[in-house]
C-alpha cells in the first residue's frame, strides 16, 4: 500500500525512515521525495498488510510524522481508452496489463510512478491525480 | 489451380441473394479460424458464405477531402487552416485535403489533422481560416469562420495507404529509450511493440487479393467505404499489401476514427477498417482460416537508424498476442499498438450489418496486383559522410597524462575535445575543455579522475544527420570517430556540422 509521509521542521532531519525499516524489518520503498528546509513529503510503498502494516504506520506516527494513505493516483479515462496496448509493454513493472478481452487493467501495487505510460498513450487517456 | 478470383464455391450474386433472404452464414475471422480448426477447412468453406475481418490501428497515410461551399464574394482559397492545422489548398477554389499527420501551427505535436477529423466526426465546431489568391472572378482575400461536418458539401475520408497486411514488430537494442512510430521502446530490448491484428487482419484473410479489389465495399471508420485501389507502397509479394480507401465522413463515428499523438513522433489517425471476405473458392477459404500460429512477422531493431533495419527473429502473432516473446533467451513483454478490442468490434459490427441485411458484398471491378516493386528513393549527388567533415588531425592524450598537460594541448590547438587512448591508439575515454576547466578549478591533477569513460562515438561512414541527432540527444558537442577496432581516427564536432551547413548556404 502506498502512503504519503509528511514531515515537519522538527522531525525532518531525523533518520526516521531508516529506523522504521530497521525496526519493523519491512522493506519500505521510496517512490518520490520532496524536501524543503522546513518540511518534507515522501511517497512510499509499504509492501505488507494487516497488523504489520499498522505497526509501520504507528512507528511513523509516534515519531511525529503524519501518514496519509494515497488512494488512486493513476487514472485511466475509460471513455477515451481504445484498449490499444501502447502503454502496456513499455511499463517497466507490468503494472498495466491487457485482459483476455483486450481491456486495459491497472495494478496499483506495482506502479512506480515513472510516467512512461502517460506519454506512451496516443489518446492521452492516462492521468496522474 | 483456377484463375484468381474464380467463384467456384459460390458467386457474389448467390451470397447477396442469401443476405437479402436473411439466411447467409456469416462468421468473424476469429470464429471462422476456430470453426475450421474443429470441422476442417472444407466443411467450413461449404458452410460459411462470408468471413468478416477487422483492424483498428494508427494509419498515418490518411486524410480527408473537404468542400466548404462558396462565400460571397467568392474566394479562391490557396492556403487554409482548420483549428490552426494547415490543409492543402492548391486544388479548386474551396476544396482542400486535410492530412492526418499535419501539425497544428500553435499546438505542435499535441494536435493535428487526425484530431481535426475526429472533431469533425464528433460534430464539434472547427475554426476555418483561409487566404485567397485574388483574381477577377475570386475577389475575396481572406475568410475566417467556423464550420461543422454538417455544413460541408462533401467530407470524404480518402486514405492513400491503409490496412497493412502485417507490420514489423519493434524492439530497441540501444541503451536509451526511443520514441518511434512504433511507440515507446525501452532500452536493451526491454519491450516489443507490434501492430496489426493477425488472424483478424483484413488483408491476411484474402492474402492473394482474390476478392478484395477496386470497388470492394468495406467498413470504414464506423461507416461504409470502398476500396479504390492498391495503397501506396503496396508490396504484396512480401506480405506488405496495402489499400487505398474512401468513405463518406458524414456516416462515420469517433468510435472508429480517433486522432492520436505518438509521443515525440507525430500526429496520426486511428482508423477502423473491416473487410468482408466472401468465400468464393477454396484458396480464399484456406487463407481466411489462417490462425495466429500461422501468421508471422519480423522483430526489428529500431535502434538502427537506417531504413534497412535488421530482423532479430521471426515471430507468430500467437506469440505476440500472448503478451511475452522470447528474445535472446529472455522473455520480453510484448503489446499491440493497434487495438485488438476494437478490431474485434469492427468484425462483429460488420457481421451484424450483413446478418441484418444492411450490407451487401461487391465483386471487384478490377483485382489488385499481387506483385509490386518497392523502390527506395535514390539520392543523386554526393551526401557527406562523417569522414568528409571530421578533423583527421586528432590530438589525443594518455590516461597517465596530467590535467595541466592536457590544458596546454587544448589552448595550443584551440580544440574542445581530447580523446584519451591507450598505447595502441584505442579509445578509453574523453575529456572536454569544460572537464579540464573544472578540474583546474577544483585542483584535480590526474586525468583518470576527470575523464568520461563511456564515450559516445561515431563511425566514418555514418550519415551526418544520424550523428547530428546523436550529439543533440546526448547533449554533447563532439564525438571521437573510431574504426572497427576502436582506434581513434578523427573527431567530429558540432562546429564541423555548422561549417558544413554554412558551406551549403543553409545558414
Ligand atoms: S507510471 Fe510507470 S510503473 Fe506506473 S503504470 Fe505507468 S508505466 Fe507502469
Ligand atoms: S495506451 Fe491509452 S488508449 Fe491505449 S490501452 Fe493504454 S490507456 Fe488505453
Amino acid at each position: 500500500m502506498r502512503f504519503r509521509l509528511i514531515y515537519n521542521h522538527k522531525n525532518l532531519s531525523k533518520p526516521i525512515l531508516a529506523e522504521a525499516i530497521l525496526k519493523t524489518k519491512v522493506l519500505i520503498n521510496i517512490l518520490e521525495a520532496k524536501v524543503t528546509p522546513t518540511a518534507g513529503e515522501i511517497m512510499v510503498d509499504v509492501p505488507v498488510e494487516g497488523e504489520k502494516l499498522r505497526e509501520v504506520i504507528r512507528f511513523f506516527e509516534d515519531a511525529g510524522v503524519t501518514v496519509k494513505e494515497v488512494a488512486q493516483i493513476l487514472e485511466i479515462d475509460m471513455g477515451r481508452c481504445m484498449g490499444c496496448g501502447a502503454c502496456v509493454s513499455p511499463c517497466p513493472t507490468q503494472a498495466l496489463k491487457l485482459t483476455k478481452d483486450w481491456e486495459i487493467e491497472f495494478d496499483e501495487k506495482k506502479c512506480v510512478r515513472c510516467m512512461i505510460c502517460v506519454d506512451a498513450c496516443p489518446v492521452k487517456a492516462i492521468k496522474f491525480t | 489451380m483456377g484463375e484468381r478470383g474464380e467463384e467456384t464455391l459460390r458467386t457474389y450474386e448467390e451470397i447477396n441473394e442469401k443476405i437479402k433472404r436473411g439466411d447467409a452464414t456469416v462468421m468473424t475471422a476469429d470464429e471462422f479460424v476456430e470453426y475450421a480448426k474443429t470441422h476442417g477447412v472444407e466443411a467450413a468453406a461449404k458452410e460459411v458464405d462470408v468471413v468478416t475481418t477487422g483492424t483498428f490501428g494508427a494509419m498515418c497515410s490518411s486524410g480527408a477531402f473537404l468542400n466548404f461551399g462558396h462565400t460571397d464574394p467568392p474566394i479562391k482559397m490557396y492556403r487554409c487552416w482548420l483549428n490552426d492545422v494547415p490543409a492543402y489548398g492548391a486544388i479548386a477554389a474551396v476544396d482542400v485535403y486535410l492530412g492526418a499527420a499535419a501539425l497544428s501551427e500553435t499546438r505542435g505535436l499535441e494536435y493535428g489533422g487526425g484530431h481535426v477529423i475526429e472533431d469533425l466526426v464528433s460534430g464539434r465546431v472547427v475554426e476555418l481560416r483561409g487566404e485567397g489568391f485574388v483574381t477577377d472572378c475570386y475577389p475575396r482575400r481572406y475568410v475566417e469562420t467556423t464550420i461543422t461536418l454538417e455544413d460541408l458539401n462533401q467530407a470524404i475520408l480518402l486514405n492513400p495507404r491503409n490496412a497493412y497486411q502485417r507490420y514489423n514488430a519493434a524492439t530497441n537494442t540501444t541503451d536509451r529509450i526511443l520514441y518511434t512510430y512504433m511507440g515507446t521502446l525501452l532500452p536493451r530490448m526491454g519491450n516489443v511493440n507490434f501492430s496489426g491484428s493477425g488472424q483478424l487482419s483484413p488483408l491476411y484473410k484474402d492474402k492473394d487479393f482474390e476478392t478484395i479489389g477496386v470497388g470492394t465495399r468495406i467498413f470504414l471508420g464506423g461507416g461504409v467505404g470502398y476500396v479504390i485501389g492498391e495503397g501506396t507502397q503496396h508490396n504484396p509479394q512480401n506480405g506488405f499489401g496495402t489499400l487505398m480507401v474512401r468513405g463518406d465522413l458524414k456516416g462515420m463515428s469517433s468510435r472508429f476514427l480517433r486522432g492520436a499523438t505518438i509521443h515525440k513522433y507525430g500526429v496520426t489517425l486511428y482508423v477502423g477498417v473491416g473487410i468482408p471476405i466472401p468465400i468464393i473458392n477454396m484458396r480464399v477459404a484456406r487463407s481466411a482460416s489462417l490462425s495466429d500460429e500461422e501468421i508471422f512477422t519480423d522483430v526489428v531493431d529500431y535502434g538502427v537508424p537506417s531504413s534497412n533495419r535488421p530482423s532479430l527473429r521471426k515471430v507468430s502473432y500467437a506469440e505476440l498476442k500472448s503478451g511475452k516473446i522470447v528474445l535472446n533467451d529472455r522473455s520480453v513483454p510484448a503489446s499491440p499498438l493497434s487495438s485488438l478490442k476494437k478490431a474485434r468490434e469492427v468484425a462483429e459490427t460488420l457481421k451484424k450489418w450483413i446478418l441484418d441485411g444492411e450490407f451487401y458484398v461487391s465483386k471487384p471491378v478490377e483485382l489488385l496486383p499481387t506483385y509490386r516493386e518497392l523502390k527506395p528513393l535514390k539520392i543523386k549527388g554526393i551526401e557527406p559522410r562523417v569522414k568528409d567533415i571530421m578533423s583527421k588531425n586528432v590530438i589525443t592524450a594518455k590516461p597517465s597524462d596530467n590535467v595541466q598537460y592536457v590544458a596546454n594541448l587544448i589552448v595550443r590547438h584551440g580544440i574542445d575535445h581530447v580523446p584519451i587512448v591507450d598505447e595502441e591508439n584505442r579509445l578509453v575515454g574523453i575529456v572536454t575543455s569544460w572537464d579540464i576547466a573544472k578540474a583546474v578549478a577544483q585542483n584535480k591533477k590526474s586525468l583518470q579522475e576527470v575523464m568520461t569513460r563511456r564515450v559516445i562515438t561515431a563511425k566514418q561512414n555514418e550519415a551526418i544527420d544520424v550523428v547530428a541527432k546523436r550529439l543533440s540527444s546526448y547533449g554533447i558537442s563532439g564525438a571521437p570517430v573510431v574504426d572497427e577496432k576502436n582506434h581513434v581516427i578523427g573527431v567530429v564536432t558540432t562546429n564541423d556540422l555548422a561549417k558544413l551547413l554554412e558551406g551549403k548556404g543553409y545558414l
